[in-house]
């Protein structure tokens, strides 16, 4: 089903999603100390949406899964212990205007998190996420979602997908839940779009996308699936500083650490927190072996969780090509080229 | 008691040879002082890392001593030197980060100077009394200021 | 630059260094460079974009490089503090590394920002800098460029902060850090970050919430800069790292300015001058010790 949208009927729209009480998240700016950047934000007011722009600095992982998320709060007297479960449910959210590579990650986190356990800290903001995607009409040296499976117009994970036209969007309403958007908020969209109007520029991203990088990803997942010990590997993680930086930008990142938390001596919090197998600290033993003993066999994870471990499990790769790794990375790390040294490999292998 | 009912919290740490036995001397003397001041004996000023405070500050402290020996009287020499200019640098810098240096008494107190521990005591106690309680450094966990970081509890 | 290639061969050739680390043009942008064979010393570059501090590259934490043998390293003067203060605190042997000095005009914010030095574009450590030739060096290369444009932003920041009451100040110290998810970018690049096990990693007791909250975030970027203080090389390395993009090169800045101010030090790239904070004078300021 496909409708048009108006810029200023957008604005209306979001305006009164907002004013119905439920929390919308869009790309807006984002004032630092040196500088602005696009980020996804809970926003007050259609006003405040930054659609265009350089691509959207953080992923919407931080707002199905926190940072740190409180599970429990713990008191104990004596031998007993009692658990007041932590205030602060799930509250419904619009996501407005994210780019392909952060809606197929939570697809791809969906997963994970669905397969041996079905994790409610997880499902609880999922399923209280309404999700609107927007087509890219820019990409940077460092996207490459065209190259595992996605692009910029992919509609993976979508609940309804705008693409630009002149003076607004098409708005293709994609699940159940999107149709409901649409009949609920109907009298901001107009009748149905015509595909041929979107934005060239959609294809031309897409079209840049593809010039910088394209591989063989079967081909990597068995080269890494026969290549654990490579000496490859001896490179790749040099400049590696073996910060979270890559894994906390990541869409499709997903570890997590549980620590108590105590405020006092008989009372505290029980968190789940971000991890990251970057760190030397992710595998270290109690006796102080670990078995990652170098950045070098950290990097190798990475890679291997990515690119053959779930692969292995679930068909498609850990990863969306959004490029963040790179663009945060102090050391200058690059999964682009990594993946083309082993598609190389690869194909030499074959 | 103040009209506000507000009595503040303080953690002293204090040094085992000079302030901890002055604070006995005031007590040993029956000099009258303020009840708000919880004390932490450690070995020498040397001892305390500037994370103490913080930590106090985090469990909800409104106020921190600190106190040992004067300068050239620490049992293991040096200590209150090497203290001191830890001291410096925490006392200058905390106010860049927004936390306000009177809630914080350093002080050399002796084991012969029981009536300067209940001065240090009393000022310290009317002054953080005066300035409020201060939850803001506990509080910041459920600040939740931007984002999807709601990290409350 | 030729020089730079050739005397890199050259170390690499004759056995002197086992590897050279320096700068080469990545895919977007400066990035460092472990060269181990005397062809690649090709690849080593030197300009405004050599942004990063290569020394947090020679801290004992980073076994697969110490692996590679004796190393060479590129050095602008700011980053030869950060090799001094290694060596100053037992990390490193003057004699197990190999100091190749570069004469500098400054560097610019980002390893991908083209184009010549402006006020805007121009790392904010540049500005005044009194060390654009490296005094420790073993190779001095280049021919001295003119002064770097200077930016005042950080200086402007700073005196913004400064203003502020202190409760205000505190407010936005505690916005910043909500932004901070702890992904200790700020402490892996940092050069002198060398502890083999962080404060922030010990748990028992765990004297720093490892919980990306205000809270356990403002205590840890306090305890980075209480112990970087009279270390820290000012490198910025710390800021740029930062994802979130976090001021946290004004802590250190300030930090560094009080040493200056209380203990008449500052942090240079001669190795033989002891820490502020190993020491001490009877006469030390203490007007604040009641």
């Amino acid at each position: 089903m496909t409708f048009s949208i108006s810029d200023s009927g957008l604005n209306a729209l979001v305006d009164e999603v907002i004013a119905s009480g439920t929390t919308v998240i869009a790309p807006a700016l984002v004032k630092l100390s040196a500088g602005e950047r696009r980020e996804y934000q809970k926003i007050g007011s259609a006003q405040k949406m930054a659609l265009t722009g350089a691509i959207v600095s953080n992923s919407l992982k931080p707002f199905i899964m926190p940072p740190s998320v409180p599970l429990f709060r713990y008191t104990r007297a004596k031998a007993a212990v009692s658990l007041e479960p932590a205030t602060g449910k799930a509250q419904a959210a619009v996501v407005i205007g994210a780019q392909a590579c952060d809606i197929a990650a939570l697809e791809i986190v969906d997963r994970v998190m669905d397969w041996d356990y079905h994790d409610e800290v997880w499902f609880e903001r999922r399923k209280a996420t309404t999700v609107i995607s927007l087509a890219c009409t820019q990409a940077d040296a460092s996207c490459f979602c065209t190259a595992v499976g996605s692009g910029p117009d992919h509609p993976r994970g979508s609940d309804i997908q705008l693409l630009r036209k002149k003076g607004g969007y098409l708005a293709r309403a994609l699940t159940e839940s999107g149709k409901a958007f649409c009949s609920k908020y109907g009298s901001h969209f107009e009748k149905a779009g015509d595909d041929a109007d979107r934005d060239p520029l959609i294809k031309e991203t897409r079209e840049k996308v593809e010039t910088n990088l394209k591989i063989d990803l079967g081909a990597i997942r068995s080269f890494l699936t026969r290549n654990f010990e490579h000496e490859l590997w001896n490179d790749f993680g040099l400049r590696c500083h073996g910060c979270g930086a890559c894994a906390f930008a990541c869409p499709t990142c997903h570890c997590f650490d549980i620590v108590d938390e105590p405020e006092g001596i008989t009372h505290g919090v029980r968190r789940r927190n971000w991890d990251t197998c970057q760190t030397a600290k992710f595998t270290v033993h109690a006796s102080g072996h670990n078995p990652r003993k170098d950045q070098n066999s950290r990097i190798r994870q990475r890679v291997m969780h990515k690119f053959q471990i779930y692969p292995e499990r679930f068909g498609d790769v850990l990863c969306t090509g959004c490029g963040r790794c790179v663009r945060v990375c102090a050391g200058g790390m690059n999964l682009l080229e990594i993946l083309k040294v082993l598609d190389k490999s690869a194909e030499a292998k074959s | 008691m103040t009209s506000t009912g507000f009595e503040p919290k303080i953690a002293a740490f204090v040094c085992n040879w000079c302030t901890y036995t002055g604070a006995d001397l005031a007590g040993t003397s029956r000099i009258q002082m303020a009840t708000n001041v919880r004390i932490i004996r450690l070995p020498c000023t040397g001892r305390i890392d500037p994370l103490f405070i913080i930590k106090a500050f985090e469990r909800g402290a409104d106020g921190v001593i600190v106190s040992g020996c004067h300068p050239a009287d620490c049992h293991y020499t040096a200590g209150n030197y090497h203290a001191r200019r830890r001291f410096t640098l925490f006392n200058d810098f905390i106010e860049f980060l927004g936390i306000d240096s009177r809630r914080i008494t350093f002080s050399w107190v002796s084991a012969s100077e029981g009536q300067k521990w209940a001065d240090i005591v009393n000022d310290t106690t009317a002054r953080v009394r005066e300035l409020g309680p201060f939850s803001g450094y506990r509080d910041l966990v459920r600040s939740g200021l931007t984002g999807g970081q709601d990290a409350g509890t | 630059m030729r020089e730079l290639k050739n005397l890199a061969k050259r170390l690499l050739e004759e056995g002197t260094v086992k590897v050279v680390i320096g700068y080469e043009e990545g895919p977007v942008g400066v990035r460092p460079v472990f060269v181990t064979r005397p062809a690649d010393a090709e690849k080593l570059v030197f300009n405004s974009r050599c942004v990063q501090n290569l020394a947090a590259y020679l801290s004992r934490r980073r076994g697969h490089i110490a692996r590679l043998g004796k190393s060479a390293i590129v050095v602008k003067g700011c980053d030869a503090r950060a090799v001094a203060g290694l060596i100053r605190e037992s990390q490193l042997k003057r004699e197990d590394v190999v100091v190749i000095g570069m004469r500098c005009g400054g560097v610019a914010l980002r390893p991908s920002d083209e184009g010549p030095l402006t006020p805007e574009t121009v790392a904010d450590r540049c500005s005044g800098c009194e060390s654009r030739e490296p005094k420790l060096a073993d190779h001095l290369l280049g021919e001295l460029p003119p002064a770097p444009p200077k930016a005042t932003r950080m200086f402007e920041l700073m005196a913004q902060i400064e203003r502020m009451p202190v409760a205000e100040r505190f407010r936005f110290w505690a916005e910043q850090f909500e932004r901070c998810m702890r992904c200790n970018a700020c402490r892996e690049v940092c050069p002198m970050c060398f502890c083999e096990r962080c404060i922030q990693d010990k748990s028992q007791p765990q004297w720093i919430e490892t919980s990306p909250h205000a809270r356990g975030n403002l205590s840890w970027h306090f305890t980075h800069a209480m112990h970087l203080a009279g270390r820290c090389s000012s490198c910025d390395e710390c800021q740029r790292a930062c994802p979130a993009g976090l001021p946290l090169g004004l802590l250190n800045r300030k930090m560094a300015e009080i040493v200056r101010n209380r203990f008449e030090y500052q942090v240079s790239d001669d190795s033989t001058v002891p820490s502020p904070i190993g020491a001490f004078k009877q006469q030390d300021p203490q007007e604040f010790i009641k």
